[in-house]
């Protein structure tokens, strides 16, 4: 699923370029429009007010929704259904701890992620849907209930430029409290490095996943941190902890990737199990390529959703 | 490769710098800040060889940069041995002066004086020309060039050194003005004879500020001759000296006391100290005076004067200072004044005590003083008087007329070299003018005077009025004159007018005849004549008269310094020195030159002995020495004062590596080279660091 690097994305735009909008709402505009602008003809147009079935009236149901037509043609009750697109509760897990602010070239991940998150909710915004944040690092650093109202997209945004900080990344303490917190069913982003070990992280997403909530995983990554393009012997030091390490890269790189190959495969191994679909961005790919994606997976996954469950939603 | 100031080679030690910043560099630039350490493993640090090769030759770089900017700095200069040698074998013209004044006598100095001598004279080549000189108030030749040239040149040190080491500082004063410019002149008289361009002058002197520089101010100090000043201290930089107050010869000494002072020099450590008589060595006898003198003060001490000394008895006690470490100024010689009495022989035809007459006034205005009794014969110009009355009189004033006897007898003692004064009352008494000034007739007329007239072109070059010479005391003006004489000056063409009346008619005039003199007074000092003898002006007239008459010659005892000559009664015939032995003086000496001692100073011969005090010079006791620029306030160009002869030729070597220093200006090319390490240190670096920053940044 990851946009390959060497897409000739010559229309989208740069990150580094995107990095100079200081405001990240006119950022997330930019990125959003640049993207309606690019898909003209959208499959997915108007899929938010999509009919799916009729079903015969039970007593209990909301007269609102009876089809007095049919009513008035069979003289039966019956209520016309809609797919609920519109009412997607959609919340943003963002790692904001003090290993997102690595950057090689300029863009830092915690910077990356913030441009993402906020490029999600603005899009989700457009469309009606209600947009929550929950942003940690070792602990929940903030909690923004879904909600689709003027000027909550406005907290978000403020939530989202807050610098990283923290000496740990900690993913089960905020997918635990996102349980508890959360309990209508909605689709939750969780945009992190995954740069931690991950013990507990199944069982706390087979939670999630068993509350029916819809997962997608963003892992955010820095191009240095997966060739591990360093010659010089340094003292390497961790951003969060500040543990220093004696390092010669050339003798450790192939060991370094093995290693970080197969956290990634661990994450994504993860994500297939539970049904989560599993993107690996690095910060010097266009972010609209990711809202692309983001937008493919959810087209397939209503199709997959819907065969599943036989329309009966 | 020689260096002219190679202190700053220690400027080399910056060398340790780079070396450190190099390692504080290495330390701070290993730290990189990395998201997670998750999958790093450590490895043993270990510098790999390429990094190390690059950053020593940055470092070797830098450490050049810097040892060449040193080098530079230290100013290098080739020694080029063929310019170097023969100035340092150059020949000097070196005159040696060596100070033997009193003041020298002070512990330690004539001692290292001397081991300066002959270390100078040790340190000359055999193409030198030396003399020494010793000097005090005067200067001795000990060596000229002469003998030194004269001498083969391994005896030459030896002669000189024999000859300063039977010196011994001697009691008399300091005339370094004076030498100085006697050694200049010595040294470049004989300049045209040979070109020798180093010309120096040694001065071996304690420079003591009592040294009269002053004369120096008045000469032009040749150039390229300088002046060597090693210094010279004395073991204790204290000294107090004890001189007789002189400040007026009348007031000097009364009857009963004698003023001293003390003096201290600035540096001195006592204050305390004693005055009085002593004897023989410092044991006072009778009372003595405690003084406290502090530090470059002085202070002047009436001693009661010692009853005196029976006539012919030798005087023995002398003013002795006590608590001084340096003895040669602590001894003051003083004799007591015996009172001289002094003749005047007045003629005129005045009557006893009468108040309107010149003789009146005459008594009163020849009062005695402490040191002389005036005596005033007065007779009548008619009574008989013999040669030896007129001998005897210092003085002669005519008032009256004269017998023909008397007036024959002044002639012969004006022509003797008496002087006299001849004021006559009225014209009549003018008659003997004409014998005293051996013209056929002078006569003499009563002026007409229109109410009064007034002395005017009085002539105060003239000894007689020269006391007067001062504007405070120059105006005359409040004389009346009411009556004088004229006479006809154009009779005695030989006649000096010293006052003239408003009119234009002499007053006063002075007449030579033989060896003596007749002062013309044409008017009287009584008052039916004029109001001199009333003003203020008439007794220091009458005393300068007396001192130009020669009356008082001779009688006051002069106090006479060290080099001083002695002025001598006629008839002396030997002189006996203080320390006993005896010189025989030649027939008619009217003076003797030899007073090489304090002390006193019998002169027998011509009567009763004649007693003279003669002193150390009060300057002498100034022995605090004049900072060493004092040279150059009267432009001297002095050496390095530290050291003589190896200072000067380690001086000519600094000359000579500054000369071919600047001749080659090494250093240039040195700051060259370092700007060129330089710039090849900022490429290195800069190709370095670009070097670096691509591999991170596409890490």
């Amino acid at each position: 699923m990851t946009a390959s690097t060497t897409n000739p994305a010559t229309k989208f735009i740069d990150p580094k370029a995107l990095m100079n909008i200081r405001n990240l709402e006119l950022r997330a505009r930019a990125v959003v429009e640049g993207f309606w602008s690019g898909i003209h003809r959208s499959p997915y147009h108007g899929f938010s007010v999509e009919f799916t079935e009729y079903r015969q009236y039970t007593p209990g149901d909301d007269p609102r929704y009876v089809d007095w037509r049919v009513f008035g043609r069979s003289d039966r009750f019956y209520i016309k259904k809609f797919e609920d697109e519109t009412n997607l509760r959609c919340h943003l897990i963002v790692d904001q701890s003090r290993s997102m602010d690595f950057a090689s070239a300029g863009v830092t991940k915690a910077q990356y992620a913030a441009t993402l998150s906020a490029t999600l909710a603005w899009f989700l915004h457009q469309q009606g849907d209600a947009i929550g944040l929950l942003s940690f690092d070792a602990g929940v650093r903030e909690y923004l209930p879904a909600r689709h109202r003027p000027g909550h997209l406005r907290h978000l945004m403020l939530a989202l430029e807050q610098p990283a900080g923290g000496t740990a990344t900690d993913l089960v303490t905020p997918l635990r409290r996102v349980a508890e917190i959360v309990r209508k069913r909605g689709l939750l982003v969780l945009v992190s490095d995954f740069l931690t070990p991950l013990e507990n992280l199944d069982r706390c997403l087979t939670t999630l996943a068993a509350a029916g909530h819809e997962l997608t995983v963003f892992q955010v990554l820095d191009p240095a941190e997966l060739n591990f393009g360093f010659d010089q012997p340094t003292l390497f030091e961790d951003l969060e902890s500040g543990r220093t390490l004696f390092v010669d890269p050339q003798a450790v790189r192939t060991s370094y990737i093995q290693k970080l190959e197969a956290h990634c495969q661990a994450v994504r191994d993860l994500c297939q199990k539970l049904g989560a679909h599993c993107h690996r961005l690095t910060t010097d790919q266009p972010l609209e390529l990711a809202l692309f994606d983001f937008l493919r997976e959810r087209t397939q996954r209503r199709h997959v959703a819907r065969a599943r469950n036989g329309g009966s939603r | 490769m020689n260096f002219l100031t190679p202190a700053f080679l220690f400027g080399a030690l910056a060398l340790a710098l780079p070396v450190v910043l190099h390692l504080i560099r290495r330390r701070t630039r290993e730290r990189l800040p990395f998201s997670s350490l998750l999958f790093l493993s450590p490895t043993p640090p270990r510098l790999t060889k390429r990094s190390r090769l690059e950053d020593l030759l940055l470092l070797l770089l830098r450490c050049l940069a810097l040892a060449l900017l040193t080098f530079g700095f230290a100013r290098p200069f080739l020694k080029n041995p063929s310019v170097a040698e023969p100035v340092s074998g150059q020949p000097r013209r070196l005159v040696v002066l060596v100070d033997r004044s009193a003041s020298m006598q002070r512990a330690g100095l004539w001692s290292a004086a001397l081991a300066q001598a002959a270390d100078i004279l040790g340190h000359t080549t055999p193409g030198d020309q030396v003399a020494v000189l010793a000097f005090d108030h005067e200067v001795n030749r000990l060596v000229s060039f002469e003998d030194w040239q004269a001498a083969p040149p391994g005896d030459r040190a030896a002669l000189a050194r024999g000859k300063l080491e039977a010196l011994k500082p001697g009691w008399g004063a300091t005339q370094l003005g004076t030498t100085l410019i006697a050694a200049a002149e010595m040294v470049t008289e004989a300049e045209v004879q040979q070109a020798t361009p180093l010309r120096q002058i040694v001065l071996l002197s304690d420079v003591q500020e009592g040294g009269r520089l002053e004369k120096l101010q008045a000469y032009d100090w040749p150039k390229n001759l300088q002046l060597l000043v090693p210094p010279l201290k004395a073991k204790s930089p204290g000294n107090a000296g004890v001189q007789i107050v002189a400040e007026a010869a009348d007031t000097s000494l009364t009857n009963s006391a004698v003023r001293v002072r003390v003096s201290n020099a600035p540096e001195a450590t006592q204050e305390q100290f004693q005055v009085g008589w002593a004897e023989a060595g410092d044991t006072f006898v009778g009372p003595a005076s405690d003084v406290y003198v502090p530090p470059g003060q002085s202070r002047v001490v009436a001693l009661p004067l010692p009853p005196p000394a029976a006539p012919g008895v030798p005087p023995t006690r002398r003013v002795q200072l006590r608590g001084d470490d340096e003895p040669f100024d602590n001894v003051a010689y003083v004799i007591p004044p015996e009172p001289t009495t002094l003749r005047v022989l007045y003629l005129g035809a005045d009557a006893a005590g009468d108040a309107r007459q010149p003789l009146f006034f005459l008594r009163r205005a020849l009062p005695d003083s402490p040191r002389q009794r005036v005596t005033l014969d007065a007779r009548t110009g008619q009574a008989a008087l013999s040669a030896g009355d007129v001998a005897a009189a210092g003085l002669v004033l005519v008032t009256g007329a004269l017998s023909a006897p008397t007036a024959g007898l002044l002639r012969e003692a004006a022509l003797a070299g008496k002087t006299i004064l001849f004021a006559p009352v009225n014209a009549a008494a003018g008659a003997p003018l004409a014998t005293l000034l051996g013209v056929a007739a002078l006569p003499l007329r009563e002026a007409t005077v229109k109410n009064y007239a007034m002395l005017a072109e009085l002539d105060f070059e003239h000894p007689l009025f020269a006391p007067f010479a001062d504007p405070r005391f120059s105006d005359f003006t409040k004389i009346h004159v009411w009556k004088h004489r004229v006479l006809d000056w154009a009779s005695v063409p030989s006649a000096r007018v010293l006052a003239r009346f408003d009119s234009g008619s002499p007053a006063l005039a002075e007449v030579p005849v033989g060896r003596g003199r007749v002062i013309i007074l044409t008017t009287g000092w009584q008052p039916e004549d004029s109001q001199l003898a009333l003003s203020t002006k008439f007794v220091p007239l009458l005393l300068s008269l007396l001192d130009y008459a020669g009356a008082t010659a001779g009688l006051a005892p002069a106090q006479p310094l060290v080099g001083e000559p002695l002025a001598l009664r006629a008839g002396g015939q030997q002189v006996m020195l203080p320390d006993g032995t005896s010189v025989a003086l030649a027939a008619g000496a009217t003076n003797f030159t030899g007073t090489t001692q304090p002390g006193f100073y019998r002169v027998e011969g011509g009567g009763a002995p004649q007693w003279f005090a003669v002193n150390l010079d009060p300057n002498e006791s100034r022995t605090a020495p004049w900072s060493a620029d004092v040279f150059e306030t009267y432009g001297i160009g002095t050496a390095n004062p530290l050291a003589a002869a190896p200072a000067s030729a380690l001086r000519k070597t600094q000359l000579q590596a500054a000369e071919s220093e600047s001749r080659q200006k090494l250093w240039r090319w040195f700051l060259l080279a370092t700007l060129l390490v330089l710039l090849i240190e900022t490429a290195l670096a800069g190709w370095t660091a670009r070097r670096a920053l691509p591999t991170e940044a596409t890490a």
